[in-house]
């Protein structure tokens, strides 16, 4: 049983619009951004609330975000299902941090890692099976009957089965908020689901297609001014002098802060100026005519590709290994799993060796919303900030330091996303924007132009992965070694890496159910400080390629084709269910003359996902994906339509950074600045998507571990169609993206 | 100046420091009309398409000086309560997901459906971007109306 908390009138009270009832106060742990459950759960700590009120509604306040993924209504599922309501009964309600009073600022409120609902889903089970139990009893009472036996619940009304009399949650609400929380909760069995597995409507959606949801740069706020900022241009520049404001304007230098401190960008550093002015066009013109000085990084002429990629071959060859008390500084060779000695050994021994090295580039989120926030400072009174934010709590902690004012006095207001991504967790526009209001003595809308979204990016880190591996004649793998050399995004957030290294950098990479005789698997941290962030499923998203391309290359030189190699290869029952579901929707089907597949699997967010991708019409320029079938299981399917859909989505993204994803740099400054030159599938080329779901085996076993779905479609479609691409060309595409000097034009 | 525009149906008075803002800016910032969306201001995404008597324009490089006289159409305009045939087609489908492109596309699928296409033929009329990739629903919202 969690933590669950009755409210006391005083809080109730703080919530303020809050009607009178039942209202519990619980902890959604989700996902902090290292991938782990948050550990500042106390006991106290809240970040949601559910509310029945007198007046028969049912509230659910959420701290996460809405960024398209479609958590809330999820949660909202979840819990009618165990509140034993009609699912539109539930209206859900953004929180924030500020709903709390005081604000714990080390409550967590982050919405990453896919981890929403595989995060929340008992929490929330318990919690709405707790009220449940509340307004029996409270029901119980007045019947004048101790028996629970003698009532039941079905669609929110409580029934005396002895006499018929009925109760309504309404009725019972403000008699079971005086009843203490209940310590045993049972829970609605799996047998008689109504909601948890059925796909149900968003309540979001309505909102989305009359124009009338919210998203940050939707906000108004009374008397408002608009920013528009401009950054130096290459990373690690500072501003040489601040200019002078054009008539009308005002030009306001910011800063990085402690906690949007990444790579080049060191705290205290000026990289910026927002020209502040009447409306977005106005000032944005003035942005681009104003004519700033910058202090290039002494490194500037480093800051480029081909450097990069030189540094990357270097550490490749040559690494020096992580030592106890020492340095270990950029460039550090972290031993992931296994030895080098005996995957050496085992590879040297071999018949046939396959020796091959993958590159990555930096690739940009490209939100459609472009970053932005609003603020609203009054000295000594408040600090008020809307923002489209993965990261309530990281807003909270920052508007803190910002303004020393307490944490009751900060109100944040997470918005609907435009897209997260992953980088809508940072927060560096958002300290902006509290910079520039806390100047201007007005509310103040920031907004980055799309430029600068692109040019100022925390980027999917730059990867360069040598893989090398030794066959028997027959095709069996005695050995397999494999170095990811890659720009740490823990180590820009200031971890200290431990023996095996970043996590993230790693991740898809270890623990592969692979029978690969012996293995190794290393990591490097690249000493590129270019920033780089979270980007849609991580490190899996450039391991995958690189493991799943690798397998590949050894089903060739193995003489099998790619689902048969892995078939004998893969010694999890659960991966083999993914890839024979994968292969049955897309393998084993006739295939057109001309069309060729590929196929691969991979893993991330505890979730398993198998993707066979089939293309044909292949030039020098482009080719043609016809069609995607993805398998995978995440345990729980709490919205199989929802999961369908976030798949889907989740490969177009990955789909469009194999074929097109590429941010460049020249002296420290992105060469890819908008979306001309980051070419993406328009609707006429989104190939055929067919999405099986390994069956949920049921839903109450709390011991198993309920993986992610928002970033799986991601990870495996690069290499299925590099594979699928082999299988066309016979040639092998080892340097993503496939097609790096596309562009797109109107 | 001050210029009249003719918005969703209402004569609407904007004053512009030049004609030369985009009808983008003038519907969010001046009209607070903020269904229409900035994506990428060089006529590629699409977010910020309106109908422009009756054709789909992408309002983020269209002067407003030049949408002067005539009928300008946006997301909040589209139809009473959502009742337009492709908004209760996005709903029974559950298109969106970030939503953000949305105003954008429906606009689009509507200006293709005022020209008289159908069914498929109204989405390969539609070529604007959706980062979420929800080109698939799109398509089949669209192939029944």
């Amino acid at each position: 049983m969690q933590t669950l908390t009755k409210e006391t009138m005083d809080r109730r009270s703080f919530l303020g619009g809050a009607v009178s009832g039942l209202t519990l106060a619980f902890f959604l742990p989700e996902f902090n951004r290292m991938g782990e459950l948050d550990a500042a759960t106390g006991g106290t700590a809240v970040n949601s609330w559910l509310q029945i009120g007198a007046d028969e509604s049912i509230t659910l306040t959420i701290g996460s975000s809405e960024m398209g993924q479609g958590s809330f209504s999820g949660l909202a599922q979840v819990l009618a299902e165990d509140l034993m309501v009609d699912y539109a009964r539930v209206t859900t309600v953004q929180g924030g941090p500020t709903l709390v009073s005081p604000a714990p600022v080390g409550t967590s409120i982050n919405t990453v890692g896919s981890g929403v609902i595989r995060g929340n889903f008992w929490k929330m089970r318990d919690a709405a099976a707790a009220a449940r139990e509340m307004l029996v009893q409270a029901a119980m009472t007045s019947a004048g009957d101790t028996a629970r036996t003698n009532f039941t619940v079905a669609n929110g009304i409580i029934t005396h089965t002895p006499d018929g009399k009925t109760w309504t949650y309404g009725s019972v609400a403000l008699a079971a908020s005086a009843l203490p929380l209940p310590t045993v909760v049972p829970l609605v069995p799996d047998a008689q689901f109504r909601l948890i597995g059925k796909t149900m409507p968003r309540f979001d959606i309505p909102h989305k297609v009359d124009g009338s949801a919210i998203y940050g740069l939707d906000i108004r706020v009374p008397n408002m001014v608009y920013a528009v900022i401009k950054h130096c241009p290459s990373f690690g520049g500072t501003l040489a002098k601040t200019p002078v404001a054009p008539a009308g304007y005002q030009v306001v230098p910011t800063k990085v802060m402690a906690g949007t401190n990444r790579g080049l960008e060191a705290v205290g550093n000026v990289n910026a100026v927002a020209v502040v002015g009447p409306n977005t066009w106005d000032t944005w013109q003035k942005a681009k005519q104003l004519s700033v000085s910058w202090t290039l990084p002494a490194n500037a002429a480093q800051l480029n590709d081909a450097q990069f990629l030189a540094d990357a071959k270097a550490l490749a060859a040559n690494a020096t290994p992580y030592a106890v008390g020492a340095a270990n500084g950029p460039g550090t060779l972290y031993t992931v799993e296994g030895n080098a000695a005996t995957a050496n050994a085992a590879i040297a021994g071999a018949s046939k060796v396959v020796d091959a090295t993958y590159t990555l580039p930096y690739v940009s989120h490209a939100c459609m919303e472009v970053l932005n926030c609003t603020v609203d400072y009054v000295p000594g009174v408040k600090c008020e900030v809307w923002a489209p934010t993965q990261s309530a709590k990281s807003v909270m902690s920052l508007a803190v330091a910002l303004t020393s004012l307490p944490s009751d006095k900060i109100l944040v207001h997470t918005t609907y996303l435009g897209g997260g991504l992953g980088r809508k967790a940072e927060v560096d526009f958002v300290s902006q924007a509290i910079q520039v209001a806390m100047v201007v003595g007005k509310p103040v809308k920031l907004m980055w132009p799309r430029e600068e979204d692109f040019s100022r990016d925390q980027y999917r880190p730059m990867a360069l992965v040598h893989a090398k591996a030794g066959l028997t004649a027959s095709g069996q793998v005695l050995g397999w070694s494999y170095r990811n050399i890659s720009p740490s995004i823990l180590g820009q957030r200031g971890a200290v890496l431990g023996p095996t290294g970043d996590s993230q950098g790693s991740e898809g990479s270890q623990a592969l159910p692979y029978n690969f005789g012996t293995r190794l698997t290393e990591y490097v941290t690249h000493p590129s400080q270019i920033p780089v962030g979270f980007w849609r499923s991580v490190g899996a998203s450039i391991n995958t390629f690189a493991v799943e391309s690798m397998v590949d290359e050894l089903a060739v030189a193995a003489g099998q084709d790619g689902y048969t190699f892995r078939r004998g290869l893969l010694t999890d029952p659960r991966w083999i269910a993914v890839l024979d579901a994968a292969a049955k929707m897309g393998w084993n089907t006739p295939l057109a003359a001309g069309h060729y597949r590929g196929i691969a699997i991979g893993t991330a967010f505890n979730s398993i996902v198998a993707e066979v991708v089939e293309i044909s019409s292949v030039t020098a320029t482009g080719l043609k994906v016809n069609s995607v079938s993805i398998a995978m299981d995440c345990y729980l399917a709490v919205n199989p339509g929802q999961i369908d859909a976030q798949l889907t989505g989740g490969m177009v993204h990955g789909l469009n950074a194999a074929l097109y994803g590429r941010q460049s740099f020249v002296n420290g400054a992105a060469q890819s600045k908008n979306f001309n030159k980051s070419r993406m599938i328009r609707p006429s080329e989104m190939p055929q998507v067919s999405v099986t779901l390994i069956p949920n085996p049921g839903a109450s076993d709390r011991k198993k571990v309920i993986g992610g779905v928002g970033e799986l479609g991601v990870p495996t479609f690069a290499p299925a169609l590099a594979n699928a691409y082999y299988a066309a060309t016979k040639t092998r595409v080892r340097a993503l993206p496939f097609f790096p000097n596309a562009t797109m034009s109107d | 100046m001050t210029l009249t525009l003719n918005v969703n149906g209402q004569a609407r008075t904007v004053t512009v420091s030049d004609g030369s803002m985009p009808l983008l800016w003038v519907l969010r910032d001046l009209l607070g009309l903020t269904g229409t969306k900035y994506g990428c201001g060089i006529e590629i995404c699409g977010a910020c398409t309106v109908l422009v008597d009756g054709q789909p324009e992408k309002s983020c490089d269209l002067d407003v000086s030049s949408a002067v006289g005539r009928k300008i159409v946006t997301i909040e305009g589209l139809s009473p309560n959502a009742s337009h045939p492709a908004q209760k087609a996005w709903i029974a489908n559950q298109v969106p997901q970030c939503g953000y492109c949305q105003s954008g596309m429906l606009m689009a699928v509507a200006g293709a459906m005022q020209a008289g296409h159908h069914g498929t033929s109204i989405s390969n009329e539609v070529q604007n971007l959706c980062v979420c990739g929800t080109y698939g629903r799109i398509k089949n919202a669209c192939s029944k109306l």
